[in-house]
């Protein structure tokens, strides 16, 4: 037994800040609400009494900080890692070494000046979403986390040694690579500055920057004086229309140079590096993380190009995960968030030996072109005539949403495609965005084929492949395909047909592995 | 489509679907008698009535007998030795595929109604999905769970 480890005393500060910061918006209300604009009664109590609640807030969570850290401790023991924490209920936690799928760093602004990190430990349990199925060391120095980790990846190769006998899998899983000798992780993929500054201008986030303007603003609805506002922007209205429009771009402006600014530091030198077993994706610059996917538990690679992305020859890849932690949403991690289109095959074969990217499409079949648009006129038609109806003379300008649906869905008629390459499923499918899933046949969790009436008369069905992503599950869906090559692939997928077929045949070994 | 599979739910089951089937039409038969009594409290037009009265027949035939029939028609289940097969649904027909390397775990549940036909329903979890076999005849219902938590262990493998 290794003995009793604390961590960084900065931990108490990280909670503390952390408790501070979840509580802020509640601590605001009772400032606004009890503090501002009263009379004075003259009791000195009552005056400053959300000076008191504030005062005691900050000691309390301070001393509470404070437990907390001198409270906690971990240790190794009988190939586990224990923790125990907790003042009045004591907590206990113990991790086997084999359970603990990921270690990841994370290096906040309060961690940088001690050389210190934050350690994730990420078991794969899924019922633990209430509970999180993870468990942090808040600040512990690089030396010590690097020994966790070594600990940790040490006792786990012990047992993958012991357990070599065991084929893994039969080779089928995507990435599971053979047993090498443990080797210096290799770096793949980074991010260049260019690539970066584009993810960040094409970034979602500007909405977050402008409901976090707006949530703010709206935590001093009750401060700001709204007449005399009012007045003022009575005012600025008869300034002018273009001082309006001026003011409202200049927001947007700032708000998309915002969020620009914080993808560039959130993805600042994003780099993805590999050993035999692990991938690594680290990034950022204030705050700098490291996140560990065993490639073992990659469910299925994801290949992105929105239409804007396409006219630059950029990709995005992302990797589904069996596990992770479902704060998260267990989601589909970023493997490359933007990468030059012709590089990515070559590095995805790189790190998934199996995996064959070039397999020619089949193309859905003519006939179910309709069946991409007309699912949408149920809801489509009713709002057009009622917008034509109610709103009449301009209402009847929702008519041109109509060649736009049916646009749409010729696209995504014409984008979609689907493959069976040995046991790589290869599934092509456009929202607005054309995604690519490459998955094998050992990760695909069930299949489903369906048919509507319908698509039974035009003899066209849907299968849909679903797969684990994180804690949820996943589906590449084959939309409207020729019936036979829907049931043809559900016999490739149904173990029992493979293997009448195999026994027809007559002496083809099964499948191995499954 | 492939062929189907072979089994049956309980002729049972139907009839359960008909007793749900009376609690969803309840659902549309108070508005409707609230718009009644409004009607005639505040003196109506007598279509209010019919209309109502429409709703509520129309609701009742589509949830108590056509749907539950074309359900039970359509559902379908078979369990093999290397995959489950399902088959249902109302308007689209859905035909899942299970194997049994897949299968983590398997329930079997039942609420009151079901009790007290002496039904119960199945449930298969894979690490991603979930699938339901409603309304088993109960000793059948733990005979198949057994049977395919037996099947399902033959072969483990890492998610």
């Amino acid at each position: 037994m290794s003995e009793k480890n604390r961590l960084h005393w900065v931990t108490a500060v990280i909670e503390l800040l952390k408790t501070l910061k979840e509580a802020i918006i509640p601590l605001v209300v009772v400032v606004v609400a009890n503090g501002i604009g009263r009379e004075r009664s003259g009791n000195f109590w009552l005056d400053n009494l959300t000076l008191l609640i504030f005062g005691a807030f900050i000691i309390f969570t301070t001393v509470a900080g404070y437990i907390k850290w001198k409270r906690f401790v971990y240790w190794f023991e009988d190939g586990e890692l224990r923790i125990e924490h907790g003042l009045f209920v004591k907590k206990k936690r113990y991790i086997p070494f084999e359970r603990i799928q990921s270690v990841d760093y994370t290096e906040g602004v309060l961690h940088r000046p001690f050389g210190l990190v934050k350690v994730k430990i990420e078991t794969a349990g899924n019922s633990s979403v209430l509970e999180g199925s993870e468990a942090d060391l808040t600040a512990v120095t690089c030396e010590e986390a690097d020994r966790v980790s070594a600990v940790i990846s040490e006792a786990k190769r012990r047992r993958r040694t012991g357990a070599q006998e065991v084929p893994e899998g039969g080779g089928e899983g995507i990435g599971a690579l053979p047993d090498e000798p443990e080797e210096e992780a290799k770096t793949l993929f980074r991010m260049g500055r260019k690539e970066i500054f584009l993810l960040a201008t094409f970034s979602g986030r500007i909405g977050i920057i402008f409901s976090g303007i707006a949530i703010f603003l709206s935590q001093f609805s009750d401060i700001l004086p709204y007449e005399a506002i009012y007045d003022e922007v009575v005012a600025f209205i008869r300034f002018g229309v273009f001082m309006v429009t001026a003011a409202v771009l200049a927001l947007m402006l700032i708000g998309w140079v915002l969020s620009v600014a914080w993808t560039y530091l959130g993805f600042y030198g994003f780099t993805v590096s590999f050993d035999g077993d692990d991938l690594f994706i680290s990034r950022g610059l204030l705050e700098k993380k490291r996140v560990t996917v065993p490639l073992k538990r990659i469910q299925a690679v994801r290949v992105s190009e929105n239409p804007f992305q396409k006219m630059l020859g950029y990709v995005s890849v992302k990797v589904h995960s069996a596990g992770g932690n479902a704060k998260e949403g267990g989601a589909a991690i970023g493997l490359f968030p933007l990468v030059r289109k012709r590089e990515v095959n070559g590095m995805l074969a790189e790190l998934f030996p199996g995996i064959d990217t070039s397999a020619e499409l089949n193309r859905i079949p003519e006939r179910s072109r309709p069946f991409y648009y007309r699912l949408d006129f149920f809801w489509v038609l009713p709002l057009v005539a009622a917008a034509g109806y109610f709103l009449f003379p301009y209402g009847l300008l929702a008519l041109l949403i109509i060649p736009v649906i049916i646009l749409a869905g010729l696209w995504q008629h014409r984008s979609a495609g689907w493959a069976v390459t040995g046991r790589q499923l290869t599934v092509r499918w456009r929202e607005f965005t054309l995604h690519t899933v490459y998955v094998f046949r050992k990760r695909v969790q069930s299949m489903q084929e369906r048919q509507t009436i319908f698509q039974k008369r035009r003899n066209v069905a849907t299968v849909t492949a679903s797969f684990k992503s994180g804690v949820m599950p996943s589906k590449a869906p084959i939309r409207h395909i020729d019936e036979a090559d829907a049931d043809r692939l559900m016999d490739w997928y149904d173990p029992g047909s493979r293997m009448r077929e195999t026994g027809a045949v007559g002496g083809t070994p099964a499948s191995g592995g499954e | 489509m492939r062929r189907e599979p072979a089994n049956r739910i309980s002729e049972k089951g139907l009839t359960v679907w008909r007793i749900h089937g009376i609690f969803y039409t309840l659902i549309v038969l108070v508005p409707a008698i609230a718009a009644s009594v409004l009607a005639y409290i505040f003196e109506g037009p007598i279509w209010i009535y019919m209309v109502s009265g429409a709703a509520v027949l129309l609701a009742a035939y589509l949830l108590i007998f056509l749907f539950p029939k074309i359900r039970w028609q359509r559902w379908r289940y078979e369990v093999r030795e290397t995959e489950i097969e399902l088959q249902h649904g109302l308007f689209i027909v859905k035909r899942t595929l299970v194997p049994m390397v897949r299968v983590q775990h398997v329930d079997t549940s039942q609420g009151p109604i079901l009790r007290k036909y002496g039904l119960s329903g199945i449930t298969v979890s894979t690490a991603a999905t979930n699938h339901e076999i409603p309304a088993l005849m109960m000793d059948e219902a733990d005979e198949l769970r057994s049977r395919i938590s037996v099947l399902a262990r033959v072969a483990e493998d890492d998610v």
